[in-house]
């Protein structure tokens, strides 16, 4: 199968790679903040994102239409942080871990990202708890561009693999 | 009819274009979202148990059921002037190459602050069969600038 332009080429795509240095439940201390990497958005990455999901809102897509909207310019949807997450963490990550199950998310949205920003994440583990025999991770995370403004806060839950 | 905060009440119905997912779909939302995560990529990986779970192949990723909310909300957002805020979700079930899936949204509530005016609204994602694969809640922020039209 063809694939897709990546939005990082030099993302590392085997989640295996690297697997043993990712720290386990066991391991993962709540507040202790998560490395993370700066992340430069690009137009086409936005424009990937839209087609994964279906997007057609010029607004994001088509620089005219864009420029005569609300912000002036192309802008990302609001759950570009899905793209963003990954794209700011880095392989050794407890996030990559193979097995990693998303159980659930709330996001809060501020301003648009834009092509062109280099956007930078704060993250952390906020909180481990067992539940039903599972192991759940909660962790937190905020989105600024590089002038300092909040694009947009999130806290997930994550059920750790075995 | 574009919403306005006026005239929204409570039980009006919000949906979206469904959705075929299927393999291609899912390594592309790979490819879009940097999450090659083998939950999503690997057959054979998905046939083994983890822990309490067995999934028996590839599903697909939980924030491609995020994404298609989110889509369905600005969509219905935005022409009212209207801006997306928050949006809350969680996994009921795995979906699966095959199935079809549809976001829904049923408005809850009405809030005036202070500075601006809110609307809750309740979400979904349905499957072909009508069972609900990710629920949540949203809020969407009406500015008072945003005119009835």
């Amino acid at each position: 199968m063809a694939q897709a332009q990546s939005p990082d080429p030099n993302f590392e795509t085997d989640f295996w790679k690297d697997a043993n240095l990712r720290k386990t439940w066991d391991e993962i201390v709540p507040g202790q903040p998560r490395q993370t990497i700066p992340y430069k958005l690009t137009q086409e990455a936005i424009a990937l994102y839209c087609k994964a999901v279906g997007e057609t809102n010029p607004l994001y897509l088509d620089e005219a239409a864009a420029k005569a909207g609300p912000f002036g310019g192309i802008t990302a949807p609001p759950a570009i942080h899905i793209l963003l997450m990954f794209a700011c963490t880095p392989a050794d990550d407890w996030m990559r871990s193979p097995g990693t199950v998303n159980a659930g998310q709330s996001w809060s949205y501020n301003i648009p990202a834009r092509p062109g920003d280099t956007i930078t994440l704060q993250a952390r583990a906020l909180d481990k708890f067992i539940k039903r025999e599972r192991l759940f991770v909660v962790h937190d995370n905020v989105f600024f561009n590089h002038n300092g403004d909040v694009i947009c806060s999130g806290r997930g839950q994550t059920i750790r693999p075995l | 009819m574009t919403a306005t905060f006026d005239n929204l009440k409570p039980g009006d119905a919000i949906e979206g274009p469904s959705f075929l997912v299927s393999r291609e779909s899912i390594r592309l939302f790979c490819d879009a979202s940097l999450d090659y995560n083998p939950l999503h990529l690997d057959d054979e990986y998905m046939k083994g148990s983890f822990g309490k779970t067995t999934f028996g192949g590839i599903i697909m990723h939980g924030m491609n059921n995020f994404g298609l909310i989110s889509r369905m909300l600005t969509d219905w957002a935005t022409p009212a002037g209207a801006v997306h805020r928050r949006l809350e979700t969680r996994r009921l079930k795995p979906v699966k190459p095959g199935d079809t899936i549809t976001p829904v949204g049923i408005v809850k509530a009405k809030q005036v602050t202070d500075k601006s005016r809110w609307v809750v609204v309740d979400v979904a994602v349905n499957n072909e069969s009508g069972e609900k694969v990710a629920m949540g809640e949203a809020t969407i922020e009406f500015p008072a600038s945003a005119k009835a039209s």
